[in-house]
């Protein structure tokens, strides 16, 4: 008996640990998409139109490679 | 390594052993689900819907230049037909297709028991069915659909009615789903393999959609925020691309492309991802290269970055800037080279047989590499500058999306469908279908190479005498290639209804990704109990 509840206990708390890293996860991805939304309308607005558009493209590829080559490392 | 053998996986039980394989039943259950079965089911019913719908454009299309002369549609109704074939193809049938296929195969190839979020994952499939209704419901609002291309170019997109609004309220739908799918299929592969799953064991479908999903995550954003741009200059008095108040259209075309180059891959890793799967299977070998195929579809999306002007070669760039994305476009050929040596390779020497998933990826192969070819000719600046915008890019382009991510979706489909229904696919009925489609692709598309070259341009509703005869064949090609996907609608329907041997657990003797391991069909819960691979 008080071994399955300490199973439990214990599933419970990997449980919560995964949900929390999987929002943790999510929210990170949400906020980079959302900072390229935001960044390609402000790139437009402000003065240096094509450095803007340089620097937001540059922000983009470099996302990709380090968010795929930190995986690949694995 | 690709490949788990089934020795090294334990606790592979599942649900239905433990007596809780219940689920919901009736039209709710599609409804209010979070399964991602059943989630992946509807997206690939969704897609198929759209397919067809997006097809009967494409044949209206075709029935109209299947002689010279304007003869059943309107010039403006036939432009509509063009930009919404493009728009519901890309965004309704392929793409929802691939996320179809991530849904049912992703938990189940990396051993989790649903996706990470599974009330977003019902959210991201919703979403979907009100933007089609929107995009198709364009047609019926005053001044028609939108008509100046899938590429949504200004000053027509500034200037049209209100269908170009609803189609941008579309994309933004679209792309927000799109974007909540990539979000939950990164953390799910990320957070939720299973114990000894490492990255570098994981399966190629599964790499290939976590790298696609970067690719959503990164250029989604910038579509949205460029179609958004768009209709504050329709409707709020700004000039971002509005060339009248001081807008730069040509900035749009760069914004766009940024965004429209990725597209193409995030439409194609996927089905590089199948065939990866399929080949090994029935060549009954393992993947060649497994790490070189990993690098290479990472180098691919990375380098799909830097390409993008190579659309828009004559808009009036400099000299450098023209010659900087032709040999950038033309290094992509390395890595999906790469993979096409790696897929040739795993043929070689194995024991290979012909069932219909292996025929359409060898016929992906080969039709692949065909529109591979003619998009390096297309890469060349001098060469471009005379084909831009005539019916060879309309060509290249369909042997990549069509022959490619179709015909690897066609055949993830026949691979999967024992599993995802119990019951194994009409082998006559899907030997039928790949023949059928394949010659009428081919009677349908190699014309428009010869057109092209020949100076045909593309979206125009009447043509010149001298290309008459080219466009007969490819129009009766056309219906020919319409009515074969109803072979494999007859197919589908027979594996729904189990009518058909039943399907074992592992139907393919060279298969050896952890899906394999569940018996089919696979039970509405699976791997609870995480399975541990070795």
């Amino acid at each position: 008996m008080m071994s399955d509840l300490s199973s439990k206990a214990v599933h419970g708390h990997a449980d919560a640990r995964l949900r929390s890293t999987n929002v943790r996860t999510a929210i990170v991805l949400a906020s980079i998409a959302a900072v390229f939304f935001v960044g390609i309308v402000v790139a437009k607005l402000v003065g240096d139109t094509s450095t803007a558009m340089s620097v937001l493209g540059a922000a983009v590829l470099l996302f990709l490679v380090l968010a795929i080559g930190r995986n690949l490392r694995k | 390594m690709s490949t788990i053998p089934h020795d090294h996986v334990a606790g592979d039980d599942h649900a239905s052993e433990h007596g809780h394989d219940h689920h919901p039943s009736g039209i709710m259950r599609y409804v209010l689900t979070t399964n991602h079965k059943d989630i992946g089911t509807m997206y690939l019913l969704f897609s198929l819907t759209m397919f067809f719908v997006g097809g009967v454009f494409a044949l209206t299309i075709r029935a109209e230049l299947f002689e010279p002369g304007l003869q059943i549609v309107h010039p403006e109704f036939f432009n509509s037909l063009t930009t919404l074939h493009g728009l519901i193809m890309i965004f309704g049938a392929i793409m929802p297709a691939a996320v179809g296929f991530a849904n049912w195969q992703i938990p189940m190839m990396i051993g989790a028991p649903d996706m990470a979020f599974a009330r977003m994952n019902n959210w991201s499939f919703w979403l979907l069915p009100p933007a089609a209704i929107m995009l198709i419901g364009s047609f019926f609002v005053p001044g028609g659909a939108a008509a100046g291309g899938w590429t949504l170019y200004p000053p027509l997109s500034v200037q049209a009615g209100m269908g170009m609004d609803l189609t941008i309220f579309a994309i933004h739908i679209m792309g927000a789903s799109s974007i909540m799918g990539s979000i939950n299929i990164i953390t799910t592969i990320l957070n939720m393999r299973a114990p000894g799953m490492t990255m570098m064991k994981l399966p190629l479908f599964v790499w290939t959609w976590l790298i696609t999903a970067y690719l959503l995550i990164a250029v989604m954003p910038v579509l949205a925020g460029s179609v958004t741009m768009l209709l504050t200059d329709r409707h709020f008095g700004t000039s971002f691309f509005n060339a009248a108040g001081g807008g730069d259209p040509v900035l749009f075309q760069h914004v766009f492309w940024f965004f429209g180059h990725p597209e193409v891959y995030i439409m194609i890793l996927p089905a590089f991802g199948i065939v990866s799967e399929i080949i090994p299977a029935f060549a009954r070998k393992p993947l060649f290269g497994y790490a070189s195929m990993v690098y290479a579809v990472s180098s691919i999306a990375i380098l799909s970055f830097i390409v993008w002007a190579h659309h828009m070669f004559t808009v009036g760039m400099p000299a450098a800037g023209l010659l900087f994305f032709m040999y950038a476009t033309m290094l992509i050929a390395v890595p999906t080279g790469v993979k096409v040596f790696n897929w040739l390779a795993t043929m070689w020497r194995g024991s290979m047989t012909f069932e219909t998933p292996m025929l359409f990826a060898i016929g992906f192969l080969f039709l692949f590499t065909m529109g591979g070819f003619t998009g390096l000719v297309l890469a060349l600046t001098p060469i471009d500058v005379q084909l831009q915008d005539t019916y060879y890019v309309v060509a290249h382009f369909h042997y990549v999306l069509v022959a490619g991510s179709l015909f690897a979706f066609f055949g993830g489909a026949y691979y999967w469908l024992p599993k995802w229904t119990g019951t194994m696919y009409d082998e006559t009925l899907g030997k039928w279908h790949f023949w059928t489609i394949m010659i009428s692709f081919n009677i349908t598309f190699f014309p428009m190479h010869f057109l092209g070259v020949a100076g045909m341009p593309r979206r125009i509703p009447d043509y010149a005498q001298q290309f008459a005869d080219w466009n007969m064949v490819a129009s009766i090609g056309a219906f020919g290639f319409g009515l074969s996907q109803l072979i494999f609608v007859w197919a589908l329907i027979k594996c729904i209804r189990g009518d058909g041997v039943k399907a074992p657990a592992k139907p393919w003797e060279g298969a050896d990704t952890l899906e394999w391991t569940l018996p089919s069909p696979a039970p509405y819960h699976t791997f609870e109990t995480p399975p541990v691979v070795k």
